[in-house]
């Protein structure tokens, strides 16, 4: 099974940069949700297998960051009335180098970090998960948008999943459900909070929320 | 070390308060919804002082399933915790009830189940024996509590609640890496175990875990608990959720939501010690924040106009004192641990007191603020008193506990950190100081009359108030020995 994992962070990997060279708010949500998917299948391919603590774990995972996130996060944008474009600090060309550099750095720390002798053999899974959460923070600091921040939020949420996945096998299936549990009220609160900051500010720029200071 | 006792009990603390959150959903008016948190939290409250003492007088308690466990220092926290949810939840009336609009029956609702939600979340964390679990309730809390920043809607409250959801989400996320990190550790020492994240399994093998793995842990942890719970540079959230938020929640954040966050990483402090050879590795990171906590607030200090921040920024100073304390040996880590009893109980006092000196003059800005003690004795005594108690002016039991960190300083010969605490330490109180007299003697500003406090609201000031003395003056012998047993732990026994 480890050529399917590879083959799974590899596309997430391939995920994470067409989310930096992307301007489409829309499209960015979709290749979230894609990514969400395939963090779900790692669990399935696992030395585990298919057990029955997996398959409601993968089953939990799908339903949540491919189906219920991106909706949430588009009714957000549409109860927004936001423009399309991710307006980011860095523009996409310039994110583009930054992904592949971070994405140098992923593999030199995951060949650096004293990781216990537990992981998989598998070559691409920590470097992978590593990648994602860094590119996950980069998202958050570097666009303007309060919906992309969470955007960044929910890659690094899937970059700390994977991670977990190649470095602790079998965590109880009550905390991995209550995780999940925080995450998916997590983006509902900020879901919500963007419609009352649209509300009240007729704009979504987080770099706009700058009245407090000292 | 002595068998753990089954205590069903633990249950009830954490489901209490979540029933009462669905309670509250379901009330006729926001007057109800003030009256049964009043009442509620406080009964609570000393249902839970019942669990307290009995972990003193026999013993941790350890139950369903090993999933929830109260010992010492757990159950230490637990009885901060509730003292301050108590006090808040009585203050939250007094407040509500003082405020130029009425809160809508929507809105009280909204905080009575949100309050109440958080209790069950603290409590949540301050008993799980699951790290992982701990780290959930964490979590629960950011969530539970963010609705309550922006409890009255405006722009900068959205901001406020907009940078706590977004920093501490993304904060406690590394911690979650960090926790990952310390089960993998746990792990690989014992294949097959479904025990691994528990806490009293992974202290009891701490020394056989991989030290490189376990301080890459406790890095991820340190930052990640550490944004939650305030530790400059980590604390960019802080002044603004702390400001914009309604002053009874302000006191709640300041009072304990910093201090569930800190006791995550006291939890660690032992196990990591134990497996990197108890050479004051983690015990020199603490310091080191600490340093730059106090250091960095005193800055803010000096420099700053409204009144609330300005109680904010202490919390990042006493928040980075504790700190400080935790990483000084035995001493210290009893030390820190009066200190965080101190400083809660006094913070809440002065939130109280912002709030309703803020009602009183309608504003928060310092240099409009004065001549209180003419305008509203009561809480104007309040504000002085806990500004007074919070800089740490003899003979209030926070003069103590940073007396006992310098002493602790001294004996493990860190003078260092010594001079810089009390650099840090002389710069706030000349700060605070000038504010407080200020506000407190200045020619009084024109402001509508107030209406006469009520014997209620002079129990609010005058019992923490009394409390800091008492303890200042006076430590009870039990109360000692409470705080001894606590710090045992830190120092890495089981007991």
């Amino acid at each position: 099974m480890h050529g399917v994992t590879d083959g799974i962070m590899a596309a997430m990997l391939v995920l994470n940069l067409a989310l930096l060279g992307t301007s489409r708010l829309t499209f960015c949500i979709r290749l979230v949700a894609v990514q969400g998917v395939l963090v779900g299948l790692l669990p399935l391919v696992s030395p585990s297998g298919m057990t029955l603590r997996t398959v409601v774990l993968a089953a939990a995972v799908i339903a949540l960051k491919g189906a219920v996130f991106p909706r949430l996060l588009s009714n957000a944008m549409r109860g927004a009335d936001v423009r399309r474009e991710v307006e980011p600090y860095v523009g996409s060309g310039l994110s583009l180098l930054l992904g592949l550099a971070l994405l140098g750095i992923s593999f030199w720390l995951g060949a650096k970090l004293p990781l216990p002798a537990a992981a998989p053999e598998v070559a691409l899974v920590v470097p992978g998960a590593i990648c994602t959460i860094l590119i996950g923070l980069f998202v958050i600091v570097s666009r303007k948008k309060a919906i992309t921040q969470v955007v960044g939020y929910l890659v690094l949420e899937n970059g700390i999943a994977a991670f977990g996945l190649a470095i602790v096998q079998d965590v109880p299936l009550l905390i991995e459900l209550g995780i999940l549990l925080d995450v998916f009220v997590a983006v509902f609160v900020m879901a919500i909070m963007i419609y009352h900051i649209s509300q009240e500010f007729d704009h979504i720029d987080a770099d706009r929320l700058s009245a407090l200071k000292g | 070390m002595s068998v753990p006792m089954p205590g069903d009990v633990l249950w009830l603390v954490i489901a209490l308060p979540a029933a009462g959150s669905l309670v509250c959903l379901a009330l006729p008016s926001a007057r109800a919804v003030l009256a049964v948190t009043a009442a509620g939290v406080p009964a609570i409250a000393v249902a839970s002082g019942a669990v307290v003492w009995q972990v003193f007088a026999h013993g941790p308690l350890l139950t369903a399933g090993r999933w929830l466990y109260l010992d010492a220092l757990s159950a230490y926290h637990l009885a901060v915790m509730m003292l301050i949810f108590a006090l808040s939840s009585v203050f939250a009336r007094v407040y509500f009830g003082a405020e130029p609009m009425p809160l809508s029956r929507r809105r009280a609702r909204r905080f009575g189940a949100l309050w109440y939600g958080a209790l069950a979340a603290m409590a949540l964390v301050v008993l799980s024996n699951n790290l992982g679990i701990m780290w959930v309730g964490v979590e629960a809390t950011t969530l539970l509590t963010a609705f309550l920043i922006c409890l009255h809607v405006s722009p900068v409250s959205l901001e406020a609640t907009w940078k706590y959801l977004i920093v501490c989400s993304v904060g406690v996320a590394f911690a979650f890496m960090g926790t990952l990190l310390m089960g993998s550790a746990a792990a690989a020492c014992s294949p097959g175990g479904a025990q691994f994240l528990n806490w009293t399994y992974v202290h009891d093998i701490a020394s056989r875990l991989d030290p490189r793995v376990v301080k890459l842990a406790f890095i991820f942890l340190l930052v990640g608990y550490g944004t939650k719970a305030g530790l400059a540079p980590l604390h960019s959230w802080l002044p603004d959720a702390h400001s914009q938020a309604p002053a009874p929640v302000s006191a709640l954040f300041s009072g304990f939501l910093l201090n569930t966050a800190l006791y995550c990483i006291m939890r660690f402090i032992p196990i990591v010690e134990t497996a990197t050879g108890n050479a004051g590795w983690s015990r020199g990171l603490l310091v080191f924040f600490g340093l730059f906590s106090i250091l960095l607030a005193a800055a803010f200090i000096l420099a700053q106009h409204d009144l609330k921040r300005l109680l904010a920024y202490h919390s990042v100073e006493h928040l980075g004192i504790i700190a400080v304390g935790l990483g000084l040996g035995p001493l210290g880590s009893f030390a820190a641990l009066f200190h965080t009893l101190n400083h809660s109980v006094c913070k809440a006092l002065g939130f109280f007191s912002a709030g309703r000196v803020g009602q009183i003059y309608g504003t928060h800005d310092m240099r409009r603020i004065t001549g209180a003690l003419k305008v509203h004795a009561l809480w104007g005594v309040g504000l002085f008193g806990s500004i007074l108690a919070l800089i740490g002016l003899a003979p209030f039991a926070i003069f103590l506990s940073e007396f006992l960190i310098v002493k602790a300083a001294a004996e493990t010969k860190a003078y260092v950190t010594l001079a810089i605490f009390l650099l840090g330490a002389g710069v706030v109180f000349i700060g605070a100081l000038r504010h407080a007299i200020d506000m407190a003697w200045g020619t009084p500003a024109a402001v509508p009359a107030p209406r006469r406090a009520s014997i209620l609201e002079g129990a609010i000031v005058i019992a923490p108030l009394a409390l800091l003395l008492v303890l200042g003056l006076w430590m009870p012998r039990p109360f000692q020995e409470m705080l001894s047993s606590a710090a045992r732990i830190l120092g890495g026994s089981a007991q």
